[in-house]
């Protein structure tokens, strides 16, 4: 009982305490504070001038007055949204064809080669066709978004789909599972570990995907507002974007991945 | 005539369409209500396909399966499986596992918690509900395969290689719960098996197949008193006959081999011969 009422209880002191082990899950921030500190010394001094690199206090002053103008989330927002599009558009592809893929041979070889075949060209060549097609708009970043997303996802799908010992198609059966049912309680769960590094690895393709698109086709995104911003001189609001979307990235990459890969990790 | 529990009839299995690979032949016996039947062969020789055709996993390519006289196509729900590699899901806990029967057949959660954890008591597992398989032994993934298996309430429990991947002595531990379920519940029992002695000692009844294509060589009847003594001289003498009856299958088979490569090579010389 007492084990249990600990864990319900996360501010107990004991929890709080900042033992010398618990700090060495901080140390990758040691590195972040003396880059910063370096940063702030050198743009301090003037060893870089400021038309090239801000001050470090400077971003970070921009950085907190961004954050509050609807304008400046707004544009966060649009990019994270293009991104999630692409993403879930990739995966409803991904997820059923690298399944199939992985389950049955003769889908394979037809199957795989071609998606290798489209993979080996690199995606943003086609974008200048893809805003022809569509115009310079989401509709092109969605599609390329997506493009990028969808073969570590049919990959890593496929791999564990290879990888689901036949025996468990066969406890399926015997205890009369039906398909939906053995692809939602059998092999869903048994992919997920596959599948989450597919999906991580598609998101951090995509944020780099959206953010070239963007500044290459100037939508109304984050990345167009580095761009202008850059060009006009105002470098300061280009990193505050910077930073923005690199602390989106990082923690949406936490909390989301993070607690899948947790869930797996309990019985992989 | 009191009808047998499940009967086979003239089963026949090619692996291939082309029915070059012939795996069963024509292989026909009976079993009857609460008897314990073990399956034993020469490896390969497709008796782990024949429980497969039982369980309604693979179908026979010709003859049939009979259920109480109602003909078998495809898993029946008087029929369960117990699994060499267990076959549990590891993403479940010990006793999600044991439900995933029940929760196939629609039950509510309450009646298949509660007759899940009856059956995890049954096998000692009262306490572990919570785990993962990772957590477990392999003997004790195997006590929750085999509450899984018991959990739906089959008729039949069929079990492929059950306790081959479990060490010996762990095995024999397991072997005797086996007996004792088995003379409880007055279930039926199919086990395929290539340790005799685990046959002999679960068995009413073992059948000997051939090498491949599998028939029935022979169905020893086990008239011995359980628990079995192994060193009991009836004992000792059935595991004799059976031995000698799979070696020479073998010897056979090795025979049947080598004669054909004679022969191969013969012709080989024939054409060489005749080039010359």
């Amino acid at each position: 009982m007492s084990v249990e009422k600990q864990k319900v209880l996360p501010l107990s002191l004991t929890s709080r305490v900042l033992t010398p082990s618990k700090l060495v899950n901080y140390l990758w921030l040691l590195p972040l504070v003396v880059g910063f500190a370096a940063w702030e010394m050198i743009t301090r001094f003037h060893l870089v001038p400021h038309s090239s690199l801000p001050t470090f206090s400077g971003v970070l002053v921009v950085f907190f007055s961004s954050i509050q103008d609807p304008a400046f989330l707004l544009r966060i927002a649009h990019s994270f949204l293009t991104l999630i599009c692409g993403l879930v558009l990739a995966f409803s592809f991904a997820l059923p064809m690298g399944f199939v893929a992985g389950s049955k041979n003769r889908f394979d070889l037809t199957l795989t080669p071609l998606v290798m075949l489209v993979g080996a060209l690199p995606d943003l060549s086609f974008l200048p066709l893809l805003v022809l097609w569509l115009g310079p708009g989401s509709a092109a970043a969605v599609i390329m978004a997506s493009v990028a997303a969808f073969f570590p996802i049919y990959f890593t799908v496929r791999e564990g789909t290879k990888n689901i010992p036949r025996e468990l198609f066969h406890v399926t059966t015997i205890f009369g599972s039906n398909r939906i049912s053995t692809f939602t309680k059998m092999v869903l769960p048994a992919i997920s570990p596959y599948m989450f590094s597919g999906l991580r690895l598609a998101y951090d393709f995509d944020w780099e995907i959206i953010i070239a698109i963007e500044i290459a086709t100037s939508v109304a995104g984050i990345g167009s507002f580095i761009q202008g911003t850059v060009s006009g001189g105002a470098l300061e609001s280009g990193f505050a974007a910077i930073l923005a979307i690199g602390l989106v990235a990082v923690v949406v990459d936490r909390v989301f991945f993070g607690t899948l890969e947790s869930w797996s990790r309990k019985w992989a | 005539m009191m009808e047998h529990h499940v009967e086979l009839d003239n089963i026949t299995k090619f692996y291939d369409a082309q029915e070059r690979l012939h795996a069963l032949h024509e292989v026909s016996f009976d079993i009857d209500h609460g008897e314990f039947v073990s399956i034993v062969g020469p490896s390969g020789c497709g008796k782990s396909t024949l429980l497969k055709i039982i369980a309604g996993l693979d179908t026979p390519s010709s003859g049939e399966v009979r259920l109480q006289g109602g003909l078998v196509h495809g898993p029946h729900s008087k029929i369960s499986m117990v699994f060499q590699a267990f076959g549990l899901f590891p993403w479940r806990t010990v006793l999600e596992n044991v439900e995933y029967g029940l929760e196939m057949r629609k039950s509510p959660k309450k009646e298949r918690v509660e007759i899940s954890e009856q059956y995890l008591e049954m096998m000692g597992l009262g306490g572990c509900e919570h785990m993962y398989p990772k957590q477990l032994s392999g003997g004790m993934r195997q006590r929750v395969g085999i509450a899984r298996a018991l959990a739906v309430d089959p008729e039949v429990v069929l079990m492929d290689e059950a306790f081959s991947a479990i060490d010996e002595v762990t095995g024999d531990v397991l072997r005797e719960e086996v007996s004792e379920i088995h003379k409880e519940l007055g279930k039926t029992f199919v086990l395929v098996t290539h340790n005799l002695s685990e046959a002999l000692e679960l068995s009413d009844k073992v059948v000997v197949l051939s090498s491949r294509p599998a028939k029935v060589k022979k169905i020893f009847s086990v008239d011995l008193e359980r628990p079995r003594d192994r060193t009991h001289s009836s004992f000792i003498h059935m595991h004799k006959d059976i031995l000698h009856l799979l070696k020479e299958e073998l010897e056979n088979t090795i025979i049947r081999h080598k004669l054909k490569g004679i022969n191969e090579l013969q012709k080989l010389h024939d054409i060489e011969g005749a080039g010359a």
